[in-house]
C-alpha cells in the first residue's frame, strides 16, 4: 500500500507532469457479497509496461474486465487519459484505444484467423473499408507469426496459437493501451520467450501494456513495474527487483510457490491450491483455464 | 367483484396445477439448458396413459398418474439417451428445433391414432365440491393442487438429499468438471430428462382428471410451461410454483381489467412475461443455476 | 507503425494473394448459383399449370421469409422465434388499407415501414434478453398479436380477412404475385451478398460467434443486433403484403393464418437445413422443405405431420450446420495449401463425418 502514493493521481497530474494513461481510484468489485477486487488504486504512465501478478483468484482477470469494461465496478473510478470511463461500454473503450485479450481465449470459431483479425481492424475506429482492414490484418498476422495459419478456423488452433490470435486481434485495434490477460499461460518456455519478445516489440512501437500473469518469471524481464494482487487487494507495487524481495509478497505468494516448486510439484496443482478463493462465475467461468 | 373469493380459489388451484406443468420443464432447462418444446407432448402422453389406465384397466386415476410417471420416465430417458445427447453441445437453437420436431411427431401421431377429439376422466367423485365463503371448491382440484405441491417438495428433497440428485446438480453447474470427477454425463442427462418427463406425465394425469385434453393442446402446454418457468426463474423447483402462481394470477384476474376482456390469455401471459423479464431477467426466484 | 507496415508489405501482399482468390470465388459462386436457381424458377409460369405455379409461389415466399430470417437468426445468430409477427403486420396493413378502399401500393409501401418501426421498438427491450428468453419473448409477441387481431375483430369479425380480387385476369395476377416474390428473393440474394462484404456483415457474424469478444473489439453489439432485427422485419412485411392480396382470404391464427407460428418455425427450419448464415442456405432449405411439405401433404395426408416432425429430427441431428456448410467442408483445403481434388475430397469426407458426429457427449 505504501507504494501507491508515489505515483501520480488525478489531482496531482496537473502540476506539469503528463496525465497517466490509466488510473484506477479505489476500485472495488463484489460478486454477491464476495469482493473479487477491493479498493484497488494504481495508475499507468504512457509507454510503460506494468506487470500484474497474483495467485489464482487474486482478482487479476476481474481487474482486466473492470478496465476493459466487461464489468462495472461496485465502487471507484476508472480513468483513461484523465477521462472518467467508469460507465463506458466495452466497445466505447475500444474506440478510445483500450484493447484486451481474454484469458479464456474467445476466437470467432467459424471465421478463419485472417477474418478474426479483420474484425478487430474494422471496428477499432480508424479503418473503415474491408480492403484496408485486410492489409492491416495481414501485417499483424506476420508480426505475431500466424501468417501460415491464416486460413485455419478459430477453433482449429493450438493453445499457443489461440493466445497469439488474441493478441493479433487486440493489436488490430491499434490500441494505445493493451491489456494482456495471461497470454503466456499454458505455453512452452520457448513460446513464452517469443511472447515476451513480442510484448517488448509492441511496447517499443508506443503502446502502453498491462500484462497479467500468474507466472512471475515470465514478466519480470519485460515489466517496468510489477503490481501484486492477493485476495483482491494490492499488496505491493514497485520495480521488479523490489517486489521480488518484498517480504510481504514472498510470504503471501512467492514463498509458498517457490517452496512447493522446490518440492517438485506440478505447477498446475500449485495453482489450484494457492488460489484459495475463486470469485463466483463471471460470464464464461472466469478462471477455469488456469488449471491447464 | 362480488365473487372475489371464487376468483381467489380459482387462482390458487390453477396456480398449483401450473406449477406441476412447469416443474419438469424447469428441471430440464435448468440442468441441461434445453428448452424442451416436446414437454406439451409428454404431458398429453401422460394424460392418455392415465385416461386408458382408468377406462380400460379400471385403475384409479391417482394410481394411473403413477403409471403415467413411469411411462414418462422411460420415454424421456430413451429420447435423451438416443437423440438429444447427440446434439447437446450444439447451439441451443438446435435442441430447440429437435424438440420441436419431437413435439410435431408425437402430437401428430397421437392425433392420427386417437383423433383430435376431447377426452376427460369422469369418476363418481369428479364433481364433489364444497362451498366456502360463497366460493365453489371442487375437491378433485384441491387434491391435484396438493399433489403438485408434494411433487415440488419431493423434487427439491431429491436434488438436495440424494446422491443421484447431487450428481444432477453438479452436472448442471459445470458439466466438464463433473465429468472429470467421474460422473457419467450421458446417463445422468438421460435420467434428468426422464425425471422431467415423469413430472410431465404426472401433470398429464392431473390434466386428465380435472380438464379436457386433446393432442392439439401440446403446443399450448409447452408454451405455458415456458412462460411459467421463465416467470419463476430457473433456480429451484419452488420457482416453478412462483411462476405458476403469477401466471395463473394474470390469467384469472387479467381479463377483469378494463379494455382487456376475455380471449386474450396468451397476450396477457406474454405481457406479464415481458414485463417480468425486463424487470428481473432471471425470473422471480431465479438464480444462475439449479440448487 | 510505418516501419513495420513497409517492411511487411512483401509478405502481406503475398498472403493476400493466397487468400483473396478463395474468398472472391466463394461469394461469386454463391451469387452465381443463386441467380441461376432463381432464373430457373422464373420459367415456371411458362408451364401454364396453375397448381404448379401456386406451389412455386409458396416456395418463393418461403425463400423470402427464410432469407429475411437469415439476417437476425443466421448472421447475427439471435434465435428470433416470432418473425411471423412482421409477416402478419404486412398482411394486415395491406388488407386494412384495401378494405378502406386505399391503393394496394400504398399498403405495400407502408407495410415495411410499420413493421420496421415495430421491429425497432420491440428490439430495444427484447434484444437485451439472453438466449431462450429472447426466443420466447419474440414468439410471445407474435402469438399475442394474432390473438389481439382475432379477439378485437380487427379488419373483420375474428380478424378473418376477405378481400376483393385485383381487377385483372386471375392467371395474370397469379403470375404477377409469383414474380413479385421472385424479385424480392433476388433482391435479398444481392443484399445478402453485399452484406457479407461490409462492416455490418462482419459485425453481425462476430456477434454471433462471440458477443463478448465482439464488444471488446469495438463493436456496438446492441445496436447492430437492433439493426439486424429491423433488416429482417422489412422484407418479411413486404412478403406478408404480397401474401395478403395473393391469397385474398386468410385468418389471423391457426393453420395458414398470417400470424401462424408454424411460419416462424418454417423460416428457421429452412434456414437451418440449408445453412444458417450462408448466402444460399435459406433458398435451398426453402425449396427442399416447402416442396417436400406440399408433396407429402398431398400424397400422405394423414402421416404428413409425423413425416415433417421426423424430417426436423433428422435434419437437426445430422445436419445442425446445414447443407451448404457440408459442401464447403467437402471442398475446403485447410491452411491454403494447394491440393489435388481427390485428396481434398478424401480429407473433406473425413472432416464431414467428424462434423456430423461432433456435437454429442
Amino acid at each position: 500500500m505504501s507504494h501507491a502514493s508515489s505515483y501520480p493521481t488525478a489531482s496531482s497530474a496537473t502540476d506539469g507532469t503528463q496525465v497517466p494513461i490509466l488510473q484506477l481510484e479505489h476500485v472495488t468489485k463484489r460478486f454477491g457479497g464476495l469482493p473479487a477486487v477491493e479498493d484497488l488504486t494504481f495508475s499507468l504512465r504512457r509507454g510503460e509496461v506494468l506487470g500484474m501478478i497474483g495467485p489464482n483468484g487474486a482478482g487479476k482477470s476481474t481487474a482486466i474486465s473492470l478496465i476493459g469494461g466487461a464489468l462495472a465496478p461496485t465502487e471507484g473510478i476508472v480513468r483513461f487519459q484523465g477521462q472518467d470511463i467508469t460507465r463506458f461500454a466495452p466497445h466505447q473503450r475500444a474506440h478510445l484505444g483500450i484493447a484486451r485479450t481474454f484469458q479464456i481465449t474467445q476466437p470467432f470459431a467459424q471465421l478463419d484467423i485472417r477474418d478474426n483479425v479483420i474484425v478487430g481492424a474494422l471496428f477499432g475506429g480508424r479503418i473503415r473499408t474491408r480492403k484496408e482492414a485486410a492489409q492491416r490484418a495481414d501485417a499483424i498476422l506476420e508480426r505475431v507469426r500466424l501468417v501460415d495459419k491464416a486460413h485455419l478456423k478459430g477453433d482449429e488452433l493450438t493453445v499457443a496459437d489461440r493466445k497469439r490470435l488474441e493478441m493479433a486481434r487486440a493489436l488490430a485495434l491499434q490500441p494505445e493501451l493493451l491489456l494482456l490477460d495471461e497470454v503466456m499461460a499454458g505455453l512452452t518456455p520457448r513460446e513464452v520467450g517469443e511472447a515476451v519478445e513480442l510484448i517488448r516489440e509492441i511496447n517499443q512501437s508506443g503502446v502502453t501494456v498491462l500484462v497479467v500473469e500468474h507466472v512471475m518469471q515470465a514478466i519480470t524481464g519485460v515489466s517496468d513495474r510489477i503490481l501484486v494482487l492477493h485476495h483482491g487487494r494490492k499488496i505491493a507495487e514497485d520495480k521488479p527487483d523490489a517486489v521480488l524481495s518484498d517480504p510481504q509478497v514472498i510470504e503471501a505468494y512467492l514463498g509458498e510457490r517457490y517452496a512447493r516448486q522446490r518440492a517438485g510439484e506440478q505447477s498446475r496443482r500449485l495453482a489450484q491450491q494457492v488460489g484459495g478463493e475463486v470469485p463466483p462465475a463471471t460470464p464464461g467461468g472466469a478462471e477455469k483455464e488456469n488449471a491447464e | 367483484m362480488e365473487n372475489l373469493p371464487q376468483f381467489v380459489v380459482n387462482w390458487i388451484l390453477l396456480g398449483c396445477f401450473y406449477a406441476a406443468i412447469g416443474l419438469g420443464f424447469s428441471l430440464i432447462w435448468g440442468i441441461m439448458n434445453i428448452v424442451n418444446l416436446a414437454q406439451g407432448s409428454l404431458i398429453i402422453i401422460g394424460a392418455y396413459v392415465t385416461y386408458w389406465s382408468y377406462t380400460v384397466l379400471h385403475i384409479n386415476p391417482f394410481l394411473g398418474m403413477l403409471v403415467a410417471m413411469v411411462v414418462g420416465f422411460c420415454v424421456g430417458f430413451v429420447l435423451q439417451y438416443v437423440l438429444i445427447n447427440r446434439v447437446i453441445r450444439a447451439p441451443f437453437l438446435v435442441t430447440f428445433m429437435l424438440t420441436f420436431g419431437l413435439d410435431l411427431f408425437i402430437s401428430n401421431v397421437l392425433q392420427a391414432v386417437f383423433t383430435g377429439g376431447y377426452r376427460a376422466i369422469n369418476t363418481s367423485y369428479s364433481s364433489a365440491a364444497i362451498n366456502l365463503f360463497g366460493a365453489h371448491i371442487p375437491l378433485l382440484n384441491v387434491a391435484v393442487a396438493i399433489l403438485a405441491l408434494v411433487l415440488t417438495a419431493l423434487l427439491g428433497l431429491f436434488l438436495s438429499r440424494t446422491r443421484l440428485g447431487n450428481a444432477i446438480l453438479a452436472i448442471g453447474m459445470d458439466r466438464d468438471a463433473a465429468q472429470l470427477m467421474g460422473i457419467g454425463v450421458a446417463a445422468i442427462y438421460a435420467v434428468t430428462f426422464g425425471i422431467g418427463s415423469a413430472l410431465a406425465g404426472a401433470a398429464g394425469g392431473m390434466l386428465a382428471m380435472t380438464l379436457q385434453f386433446s393432442p392439439i393442446f401440446t403446443g399450448q402446454y409447452t408454451l405455458f410451461a415456458f412462460v411459467i418457468v421463465a416467470l419463476g426463474g430457473l433456480g429451484t423447483p419452488w420457482a416453478a410454483l412462483a411462476g405458476g402462481m403469477l401466471f395463473a394470477f394474470a390469467e384469472v384476474f387479467g381479463p377483469l381489467l378494463p379494455g382487456v376482456g376475455f380471449g386474450l390469455d396468451i397476450a396477457i401471459a406474454f405481457a406479464v412475461l415481458v414485463l417480468v423479464l425486463i424487470l428481473r431477467p432471471n425470473g422471480l426466484l431465479g438464480r444462475p443455476f439449479y440448487s | 507503425m510505418a516501419r513495420e507496415t513497409s517492411s511487411d508489405r512483401g509478405l502481406a501482399t503475398e498472403s493476400a494473394r493466397a487468400s483473396e482468390p478463395r474468398e472472391s470465388r466463394s461469394w461469386l459462386w454463391s451469387l452465381g448459383i443463386g441467380v441461376a436457381i432463381l432464373g430457373l424458377i422464373a420459367t415456371v409460369p411458362l408451364l401454364g399449370d396453375q397448381s404448379v405455379l401456386s406451389l412455386w409461389t409458396f416456395i418463393l415466399m418461403y425463400c423470402v421469409l427464410a432469407q429475411s430470417w437469415n439476417f437476425i437468426g443466421g448472421y447475427a445468430g439471435r434465435p428470433a422465434f416470432g418473425n411471423v409477427a412482421f409477416f402478419g403486420i404486412g398482411a394486415y396493413t395491406v388488407s386494412l388499407l384495401l378494405l378502406a378502399h386505399q391503393s394496394y401500393w400504398l399498403g405495400l409501401a407502408l407495410a415495411p415501414i410499420i413493421a420496421g418501426l415495430f421491429a425497432f421498438l420491440l428490439g430495444l427491450p427484447v434484444l437485451r434478453l439472453r438466449g431462450h428468453y429472447f426466443a420466447i419473448a419474440t414468439l410471445g409477441v407474435a402469438e399475442a398479436l394474432g390473438e389481439i387481431v382475432q379477439s378485437k375483430n380487427i379488419g373483420a369479425p375474428a380478424g378473418e380477412i376477405s378481400l376483393t380480387p385485383p381487377d385483372m385476369n386471375f392467371e395474370l395476377s397469379n403470375a404477377l404475385f409469383f414474380y413479385g416474390f421472385l424479385v424480392l428473393s433476388l433482391l435479398l440474394l444481392l443484399g445478402t451478398v453485399w452484406l457479407t462484404r461490409t462492416r455490418f456483415g462482419y459485425a453481425l457474424v462476430a456477434i454471433r460467434e462471440n458477443e463478448e469478444a465482439a464488444e471488446a473489439l469495438g463493436i456496438s453489439t446492441y445496436w447492430y443486433k437492433v439493426g439486424a432485427f429491423v433488416l429482417s422485419a422489412v422484407p418479411t412485411a413486404i412478403a406478408g403484403g404480397l401474401f395478403a392480396y395473393w391469397q385474398l382470404s386468410f385468418d389471423p391464427v391457426g393453420e395458414g393464418g398470417a400470424f401462424d407460428v408454424t411460419i416462424s418455425v418454417a423460416m428457421i427450419l429452412m434456414t437451418f437445413l440449408g445453412g444458417a448464415g450462408t448466402i444460399l442456405g435459406p433458398i435451398l432449405g426453402a425449396i427442399i422443405i416447402e416442396y417436400l411439405d406440399q408433396y407429402t401433404s398431398v400424397a400422405f395426408t394423414t402421416i404428413h405431420g409425423p413425416l415433417l416432425g421426423l424430417l426436423i429430427i433428422v435434419v437437426t441431428i445430422f445436419l445442425p450446420q446445414g447443407l451448404i456448410r457440408l459442401v464447403q467442408e467437402l471442398v475446403r483445403s485447410p491452411a491454403g495449401v494447394k491440393q489435388s481434388y481427390p485428396v481434398r475430397f478424401k480429407q473433406g469426407v473425413r472432416r464431414v463425418t467428424r462434423f456430423i458426429l461432433s456435437n454429442g457427449i
